[in-house]
């Protein structure tokens, strides 16, 4: 990987950092476990990797973002996340600044 | 599927201990779930070679645990900026400390370059022993404000106790970086250097004929002690009267081509600054480091003798802590010099 490949790389990863949690909390308002929840990202036309969005799950709930619950599915146990009373009010702000940042990035574009 | 399961408890291995049973049965309904997608697909099981090349895009055991780690840093980004400045704190003072500590000692036994030398080669484990601790103490906070988010909340540079009362009326004057040197010189101060300049030499090549111009009331006193000073201060003498002599040419030429107006040059300042060490040297190397003499060594010797032997040492450690202090200041400068003409170089680029 050249310099400026690995340079772009950083700040893409940095860039969509951020934009996934708001993309999860977003997705989340319905309840999901993992791979379901990484198959309606992706079908939405946001991929995330496996290794970032599970543990990015578990993060969210640690701080409260989310709620989760242990429960059979097809015969399988699973983990189902949803959005909790605190995320849902963090997802409204976070949505508005990410509103004002588009904004005024049309606007510098 | 066996080799998932191998994958599991690979990845189990390297959780948290309190975690990993929870941890792993998620990550083996997700896979299990993504797995059956993957077949349903193909109508068929996946072949040992398509499950292996399966999870070895899933990342490795190690990768994969290692996202479930509460602590991704030992110091973290929030952290980090007040641990690099205490770093630096700590082992700039543990340096100046070890030096002029070192430098006494060495002085007072009387010891040689193997001393000096032996005291610099130490210098290195010094620094990594301190920067250990303090990485280490600095590790601990981390994880306490990692696994307590409650009660280290105030951690950080944002919001952390350092930025707490920070004003900026208390920042340094604006000049003070340049310092006065950097500024432009007017002429009346540019002739006031050279006319003070001129009076201190006056006064310098009067004091061994007038020694009241130096100690006043008190030189006829010590002119009725039993001791003299040895040559070496001759020496001394001569080489202070020479650097004067040498600076104020400088300022005169300064002022005759009109040059005087031009911030002194730092390069200038720091070959002043290391030649002002000459005549210290001299001291620190008088013969036999005998500074002081018995006028009469026969007659005053027994009375006299121990009182002149404490002084010689006494004076000489003085001067060689005076040394190691115009050293380190003479070091700090050269540093900051080579800094601002890096920061220049990279500026330019």
């Amino acid at each position: 990987m050249t310099l400026v490949e690995n340079l772009f790389e950083n700040l893409r990863l940095e860039l969509r950092r951020g934009c996934l949690t708001l993309a999860v909390l977003a997705q989340l308002k319905q309840e999901h476990y993992g791979y379901t929840l990484r198959k309606a990202l992706a079908a939405r036309g946001l991929e995330i990797d496996e290794n970032t969005l599970y543990p990015l799950l578990r993060r969210l709930e640690a701080q409260g973002l989310l709620t989760s619950e242990w429960r059979e599915e097809d015969k399988r146990n699973k983990r189902f996340y949803r959005l909790s009373a605190d995320g849902q009010e963090i997802f409204v702000r976070l949505l508005k600044e990410w509103n004002e940042i588009n904004t005024a990035i049309a606007n510098l574009l | 599927m066996e080799l998932l399961e191998r994958y599991l408890n690979a990845v189990r291995r390297h959780l948290p201990w309190l975690r990993q049973d929870d941890i792993v049965a998620e990550l083996r309904a997700n896979l299990e779930a993504q797995l059956e997608d993957k077949e349903a697909e193909l109508d068929r099981p996946l072949t040992k070679a398509e499950a292996e090349e399966w999870l070895k895009q899933l990342g490795s055991p190690l990768q994969v645990a290692a996202r479930y780690q509460r602590q991704q840093y030992l110091i973290g980004p929030a952290l980090f900026p007040i641990y690099s400045y205490v770093l630096r704190l700590v082992l700039t003072w543990l340096t100046v400390i070890y030096v002029i500590a070192n430098a006494v000692t060495i002085a007072a036994s009387n010891q040689g370059g193997a001393s000096v030398l032996d005291a610099a080669l130490r210098l290195p484990a010094m620094w990594l022993i301190n920067a250990g601790i303090i990485t280490l103490i600095f590790a601990v906070i981390e994880r306490a404000g990692v696994h307590f988010p409650e009660k280290f909340s105030g951690l950080g540079p944002m919001a952390g106790p350092m930025t707490a009362s920070w004003s900026p009326l208390d920042l340094p004057p604006a000049d003070a970086s340049g310092g006065d040197w950097a500024k432009p010189r007017s002429f009346t101060r540019a002739l006031l250097e050279v006319f003070a300049g001129g009076v201190f030499l006056a006064w310098v090549l009067l004091v061994p004929h007038y020694p009241y111009l130096l100690f006043g009331p008190g030189a006829w006193y010590l002119e009725s002690l039993p001791y003299r000073l040895a040559p070496v201060w001759w020496t001394f003498y001569w080489l202070v009267v020479s650097i004067n002599i040498f600076e104020l040419a400088w300022k005169v030429v300064d002022l005759a081509r009109g040059t005087w107006q031009r911030p002194q040059k730092r390069a200038r300042r720091l070959a002043m600054h290391a030649l002002s060490l000459a005549p210290l040297c001299v001291l620190l190397a008088a013969p036999n480091h005998v500074l002081f003499l018995l006028k009469n060594p026969v007659a005053d010797a027994a009375a006299h003798g121990a009182t002149v032997a404490s002084a010689n040492k006494g004076v000489l450690q003085a001067v060689a802590v005076l040394v190691a202090i115009i050293v380190l200041q003479l070091l700090w400068g050269i540093g900051r010099a080579s800094l601002d003409a890096y920061r220049k170089r990279q500026a330019a680029m």
